[in-house]
């Protein structure tokens, strides 16, 4: 079963050389269970901090994150979390199939989560048959992160975690991508939260877009987009769609609706 | 070959450099007792270095555990190496006697090293976004070990093995040196006290084909077990 996501007042700060770098400065956003979100903002804003800080992989230096009602440490025993990384991160010694079932592996035949997906229907899911006995080293990048989104759902997780994965992917490959991805979530059942410094493909994929700014990393504003489901790509071309990622870019640039730039102010660095 | 032996029967080469015809006549005279004296040096190699495989992984098996003994283990590594062997070998004998125990713990000596450094390297060398996909999964660590740590080590572990196979040979060699009953180590300085040349040429090489031979073998397991690449990163 999908989960809501809370987080309140998230910090993260690290001490480098005696001082105090504060990469996360009290970000709050919340997700209903079942929801896409997306995570915007500039190199070095703390987005992919406060994604690792929800699937528990680094602890918060305050505030909380709640995924349904358990901290992400209870969750993520719970094997309740999918995450998705920037690399494909597969292991180059095991074939597609083998790759998709090391989370079942891993969590063994103990493990009390009985919602599970068989390999094989995740290879159709992300379209890879005839591909199930090559090693990673055989495929392309996006073929590669394919595998890794069928294996971060192979636990049926609650929560689904997406860190820039179609980033390194040319435009293309990506918008095509982008379309799966949204079209596996919605059989998926789970909820979605995705970072990513592309504005189009924050507002195309999720509900609600959460702008961040750098310096320290904070959500400076939350976008909603009022485009229905399922999404297809003529949406892109739609007036909802040009003024949504308007907002966006406001939100990430501190532009006005005119396009007088205040970069001399030591606005943040230009993305995209 | 040709060249050495042609060389040879006219005359041009010195007294110590026998040809290839004569070294091969030194090993028909007497095929058996090198035969035996190759089993001898092979045995004792083939233990110690089975020792010290079991030794070395050990070792670094528990540092992978227990991060707090990596550095006694390894200090303990480089002390134990810079024993030089053939100061080792007299008292190993004292101790447990002439025997092939002593030779065996000798050639164990002499290539554990290598053995633990690719060990305990080759159980740090996973990379970090695969050890957080495992902590996402809450994997056991013995999951992780052997699912991840395991096989992201084995280039580490098969050049270590293959390092130390010749150092094993040259281990047992060396223990041979200081009054064994038989061996190819004893075969040679017996030759070299006769001055008999092609038997000091034969025992050599034979030296250098058991040495060769414990690398090459390692070098065909590792081929036949390491069958993937790593995949191109598709991250840039």
């Amino acid at each position: 079963m999908p989960k809501d996501l809370t987080v309140k007042d998230a910090s993260k700060w690290f001490d480098s050389r005696g001082q105090q770098v504060i990469a996360l400065d009290r970000a709050s956003l919340s997700l209903p269970a079942g929801g896409f979100g997306a995570i915007i903002g500039p190199s070095g804003c703390g987005k992919s901090t406060l994604l690792r800080m929800v699937a528990d992989i680094i602890a918060p230096s305050a505030g909380s994150i709640l995924v349904g009602n358990e901290k992400p440490s209870t969750a993520r025993l719970e094997h309740a979390i999918g995450f998705v990384f920037q690399s494909a991160t597969l292991l180059p010694w095991r074939t597609v199939r083998e790759n998709i079932a090391l989370p079942l592996a891993i969590v063994g035949r103990k493990s009390k989560r009985v919602a599970r997906r068989t390999p094989d229907e995740l290879i159709e899911l992300v379209s890879l048959q005839g591909f199930e006995d090559a090693l990673p080293a055989q495929l392309s990048g996006g073929m590669q992160q394919r595998v890794s989104i069928a294996r971060a759902l192979v636990l049926a997780p609650d929560i689904l975690l997406l860190d820039e994965p179609f980033g390194a992917l040319d435009e293309i490959t990506r918008q095509r991508m982008n379309l799966e991805l949204l079209r596996i979530w919605a059989e998926s059942s789970t909820t979605a939260l995705l970072v990513t410094h592309s504005i189009d493909e924050a507002v195309f994929m999720a509900d609600s877009v959460f702008v961040m700014s750098p310096r320290p990393g904070r959500i400076s504003q939350v976008v909603d987009v009022p485009l229905p489901r399922p999404r297809t790509l003529q949406m892109m071309s739609s007036k909802i769609f040009f003024d949504t990622v308007n907002r966006v870019r406001e939100g990430l640039y501190g532009i006005d609706a005119q396009g007088t730039a205040d970069l001399a102010a030591g606005a943040p660095a230009v993305v995209q | 070959m040709l060249l050495l032996e042609l060389s040879k029967h006219a005359g041009y080469l010195p007294v110590t450099l026998p040809a290839p015809s004569q070294v091969w006549s030194a090993l028909l005279a007497n095929p058996r007792g090198i035969g035996l004296a190759l089993g001898e040096t092979t045995m004792n190699a083939i233990r110690g270095y089975a020792v010290a495989i079991v030794v070395a992984l050990g070792a670094a098996f528990i540092a992978a555990f227990v991060a707090a003994l990596r550095p006694t283990i390894y200090n303990l590594g480089v002390g134990l190496s810079s024993i030089p062997l053939i100061a080792a070998t007299p008292l190993l004998a004292l101790w447990l006697g002439n025997g092939p125990l002593t030779r065996s713990l000798i050639a164990g000596l002499a290539s554990y090293f290598p053995l633990l450094v690719g060990a305990m390297q080759g159980f740090r060398a996973y990379e970090t976004n695969h050890m957080e996909l495992f902590h996402v999964y809450s994997a056991s660590r013995w999951r992780v070990f052997r699912f991840l740590i395991l096989p992201s080590s084995l280039p580490y572990l098969f050049t270590g093995f293959k390092l130390a196979a010749p150092l094993a040979v040259l281990g047992s060699l060396t223990a041979e040196l200081t009054g064994a009953e038989n061996g190819i180590g004893v075969l040679m300085l017996n030759a070299l006290f006769n001055f008999d040349i092609k038997m000091v040429w034969l025992t050599v090489l034979v030296a250098c084909a058991m040495s060769g031979a414990g690398y090459a073998i390692w070098a065909l397991i590792e081929r036949l077990t390491i069958y993937w690449e790593a995949p191109s990163n598709s991250s840039g």
